[in-house]
C-alpha cells in the first residue's frame, strides 16, 4: 500500500508528467510564465485546487448521479477556484493582479478534470488527494522551470532581485508569448532525450 | 441506492449547488472588507507617488492602515467637478472613511458623453499645494491609467504614476516599472492651447532636457501601450482643461494683485475684500 | 469601424492561441490532420459566438456590482462578481450539452462531423477565457461582446487549421526523435506565434 502512495505521488512528477508527457494543461500555464512570482503563485494554487477537488469528488464518488457527473465536477471545481481567488485577492492583491483571468482558468485547467475523471472517481480520498496534489506539483514544476529562464534571460531578475550584471541587456524576445512554447519545446526534448521510451515514432 | 432516478438527481445537484454557493458567499463576504481596503490602499498609494509624497520602497514597508492615515494627513482637500470646471461635491478624507471617486472606467465613458463628475485630490507637500488628477485609458492587451500631479497653478506637472492591468511585462509594463518613464512627466506642461492634443509622447524624438513642450520619450517596442497613454492623457487633459485653466488664471490674477496691477484683474476686487473682511 | 477594428484586433492580435495560449489542450491533440482541426475549430466559433453574448447579459444584468438594480433600489448594493467563474462554466457546459442534444436528434450528419468535438469544447479554455477576457475589457454593449465572440473564435480556428496544416507536411521531415511529436509541435506554434506578432503593430 505505502509503495502505491509513493508511486501515485512521485509517478506525475516526472515520468507522467502531466505538461510534457500526458498534455495536458498548457492553457493556462504560459501566460504566467513571464515572472517567477507568479508562475509560483500559480503553481500553488493549481496544487490546492487539483488535491482538495480530488478529495471532494472521491468523497463524494458513490453518490453523484452518472447523469450529472460533469456538472457536479464542475461546481467542485469551480467553487475551489473561486475561493483561492478570493483569498488571493485579500491577501496577495498584487499577485492576484497580475495574474488576472488566468486563476479564473484554473477551472478548465485539463489537469483538474482530468484527474478527477480518471482517478478520483474510483479511488478512495486519501490517494485521490495524493493524485491530485502531485499532479498539481508536476504541472507547477514545469511552469516554475519556464519562468525561471523567462524571467532571467528577460528580464535578467529572479523573484524580482537582480542576478545577471546590469551590463546584461535583456533578451525581449523571451518575453513575448511564442518563446514560452519553444522553451516548453526544448524541456521535453531533454525530458525525452533522457527517457527515451517516451519519444513518439 | 439507485442514483439514477430523476428525483433523486435533481436534488442532489440542488444540494450541492445550494451549498456550493453558501460556501462561496460565506467566503466572499468575509474577505471583502480587506479585499476593498486592498483596493483603496493601492489607490490612494498611486496618488501619494504622483505627488511625490513617498515612493515603493517607503510604501512596501507600510501596511494598508498607514497608508489611509497618511492620505488622511496629507490631504487638503478633496472633491468632484463637472465637465466646466465646477465643484459640485466634497469627498471625505478623514481616515474613518476616505472617500474616493475611482470608478475611472465608469467616468471614461461619461467624459465621452460629455457628463463627467471628475476627482481633484489636493494634497500638502512641506507647505505647497499639489493637485491629483486620474487619466484612464486603453493600453495594448486592457486598460492603462495613472495619476498626475500638478502644482498649485496647475501649470506644471510635478510627478506622476501610471498602472495597467495587462500589458507585455518588460515592455508596455515598464510604464509602471521603469522610474525614468514616470519621472520625465516632472516639470512639463499641459499644453492649454492645443486641447485636443494638449500632451504627446513622442517615440525616441523628445528633445532631452526641454521641459515645457508638452512632449515626453516613449519607450522603445512599447508603442501601442504609449499611444494608448497618451490617448488617455490627451482625453482626460481635456475633460480637466476648464479647471486647470481656472487655477491658472486665478494663480495668475493672485501674482498680479500682489504686484499692485489692477488692469484686466476682475478677481483682485474679491480678494482684496476677502483679505480686509478677515483681517 | 470600430467594430471593425474590434474584429481584427481579435482575429491577429488579440489571438487566442498565440497571444493567450487558450485552448492549448485540445489545439495541440486535436490538430494532427485538417479535417479534424477545421471540424472543432468551427465549433469553437459557434460556442463561442452563442456563450459569449449570453454571460455578456448575464455579467451585465446580474452579476456586477449593482448589476441588479433593475429588481428594485433595495438590491442597488448587491454584488455577485465572486460568482462569476461558476456562473460562466455553468452556463458553457449547459450551452454545450443543449446544442449536442438538439443537433443529436435533428441534425445527424452534422452530429457525426461536428458532435464528438462538443464534450471537447465544454473544457476548453478559450470558451471560458473568452468570457473572462469579455468581463475585463467591459464592452459597451452586445454587439461588441458578439463582434468579439466571432473574432476570436475565428483566430483560433485559423490557428488550428494553420497548424494542422503544417503538422501534415510534419510527418514526412526528418525531425530528431526526442523532438517528434509534442516537442516540435511546440517549437512549429512558438514560431507561428513569432509570424503573428507582426501584426501587433496594426491600427485600424
Amino acid at each position: 500500500m505505502n509503495e502505491d502512495l509513493k508511486k501515485t505521488l512521485l509517478n506525475p512528477i516526472f515520468k507522467g508528467n502531466p505538461i510534457t508527457v500526458l498534455v495536458l494543461g498548457i492553457c493556462s500555464s504560459l501566460a504566467v510564465t513571464v515572472q517567477l512570482k507568479g508562475a509560483l503563485v500559480m503553481a500553488l494554487s493549481v496544487i490546492i485546487v487539483t488535491g482538495i477537488s480530488s478529495l471532494i469528488v472521491s468523497l463524494l464518488r458513490n453518490s453523484i448521479p452518472n447523469r450529472v457527473r460533469i456538472i457536479v465536477q464542475l461546481v467542485v471545481v469551480a467553487m475551489m477556484v473561486i475561493l483561492v481567488d478570493q483569498v488571493l485577492r485579500a491577501y496577495a492583491y498584487s499577485i492576484d493582479k497580475q495574474l488576472s483571468v488566468y486563476i479564473g482558468l484554473i477551472i478548465t485547467n485539463c489537469i483538474v478534470m482530468g484527474r478527477i475523471e480518471a482517478f478520483a472517481l474510483g479511488n478512495k480520498p486519501i490517494p485521490s488527494l495524493l493524485d491530485g496534489l502531485a499532479n498539481g506539483a508536476g504541472y507547477g514544476m514545469i511552469l516554475v522551470i519556464v519562468a525561471f529562464f523567462r524571467e532571467l534571460l528577460g528580464s535578467g531578475t529572479l523573484l524580482g532581485f537582480r542576478v545577471l550584471p546590469a551590463s546584461y541587456v535583456p533578451n525581449n524576445l523571451v518575453i513575448l508569448p511564442p518563446m514560452a512554447l519553444i522553451l516548453l519545446g526544448c524541456i521535453v526534448w531533454v525530458q525525452r532525450s533522457i527517457q527515451k521510451d517516451l519519444q513518439e515514432k | 441506492m439507485n442514483t439514477n432516478n430523476n428525483v433523486y438527481t435533481v436534488i442532489y445537484t440542488t444540494v450541492i449547488v445550494v451549498v456550493a454557493a453558501a460556501i462561496l458567499s460565506v467566503a466572499a463576504m468575509a474577505l471583502k472588507p480587506m479585499q476593498q481596503a486592498n483596493i483603496k490602499a493601492e489607490t490612494i498609494s498611486q496618488m501619494l507617488m504622483a505627488a511625490g509624497l513617498t515612493d515603493t520602497d517607503a510604501l512596501s514597508r507600510m501596511s494598508n492602515d498607514q497608508i489611509l492615515s497618511m492620505y488622511s494627513e496629507k490631504a487638503r482637500a478633496a472633491f468632484i467637478i463637472d465637465a466646466a470646471g465646477q465643484k459640485t461635491g466634497e469627498l471625505n478624507t478623514e481616515v474613518s472613511d476616505i472617500e474616493l471617486q475611482d470608478n475611472l472606467k465608469l467616468e471614461n465613458k461619461n467624459i465621452a458623453s460629455g457628463n463627467p463628475s471628475l476627482p481633484v485630490y489636493v494634497f500638502d507637500k512641506d507647505g505647497e499645494e499639489i493637485n491629483v488628477i486620474p487619466v484612464y485609458g486603453a493600453g495594448l492587451w486592457g486598460p492603462v491609467w495613472g495619476y498626475i500631479a500638478f502644482n498649485a497653478s496647475c501649470t506644471e506637472i510635478v510627478g506622476a504614476y501610471f498602472d495597467h492591468s495587462s500589458e507585455t511585462p518588460g515592455l508596455g509594463a515598464k510604464i509602471k516599472d521603469e522610474a525614468w518613464f514616470r519621472d520625465q512627466f516632472k516639470g512639463e506642461r499641459v499644453n492649454f492651447s492645443k486641447p485636443d492634443d494638449s500632451f504627446d509622447i513622442v517615440k525616441g524624438g523628445a528633445p532631452a532636457g526641454v521641459k515645457d513642450d508638452s512632449q515626453v520619450d516613449a519607450i522603445t517596442g512599447a508603442t501601442m501601450t504609449c499611444n494608448g497613454l497618451e490617448a488617455a492623457l490627451d482625453t482626460w487633459f481635456k475633460a480637466y482643461m476648464p479647471f486647470l485653466m481656472m487655477k491658472a488664471e486665478a494663480a495668475a490674477a493672485e501674482v498680479c494683485c500682489e504686484d499692485g496691477c489692477q488692469e484686466g484683474c476682475q478677481d483682485c476686487e474679491q480678494t482684496n475684500n476677502e483679505t480686509v473682511q478677515e483681517g | 469601424m470600430e467594430y471593425i477594428s474590434l474584429f481584427v484586433k481579435s482575429i491577429f492580435v488579440d489571438n487566442m492561441i498565440f497571444a493567450y495560449f487558450l485552448g492549448m489542450c485540445s489545439y495541440l491533440a486535436v490538430s494532427k490532420n485538417v479535417k479534424t482541426a477545421n471540424g472543432l475549430g468551427v465549433a469553437v466559433i459557434f460556442v463561442l459566438l452563442c456563450t459569449l453574448p449570453l454571460n455578456y447579459l448575464l455579467d451585465k444584468f446580474v452579476l456586477q456590482p449593482g448589476a441588479l438594480s433593475w429588481l428594485g433600489e433595495s438590491f442597488a448594493d448587491v454584488d455577485l462578481s465572486f460568482l462569476s467563474y461558476i456562473l460562466f462554466i455553468a452556463v458553457i457546459a449547459a450551452f454545450v450539452q443543449i446544442v449536442e442534444m438538439v443537433v443529436e436528434k435533428f441534425l445527424p450528419a452534422l452530429y457525426s462531423s461536428l458532435g464528438i468535438f462538443l464534450p471537447l469544447i465544454a473544457v476548453n479554455c478559450a470558451i471560458l477565457g473568452g468570457s473572462l477576457f469579455m468581463q475585463q475589457k467591459e464592452f459597451l454593449n452586445v454587439g461588441e461582446a458578439a463582434t468579439y465572440a466571432l473574432g476570436s473564435g475565428i483566430g483560433w480556428w485559423l490557428a488550428i487549421v494553420a497548424l494542422a496544416a503544417i503538422r501534415e507536411k510534419l510527418a514526412y521531415s526528418k525531425v530528431p526523435a526526442p523532438l517528434k511529436g509534442l516537442g516540435i509541435t511546440f517549437m512549429v506554434v512558438g514560431l507561428m506565434g513569432m509570424a503573428f506578432m507582426t501584426f501587433m503593430g496594426i491600427s485600424l
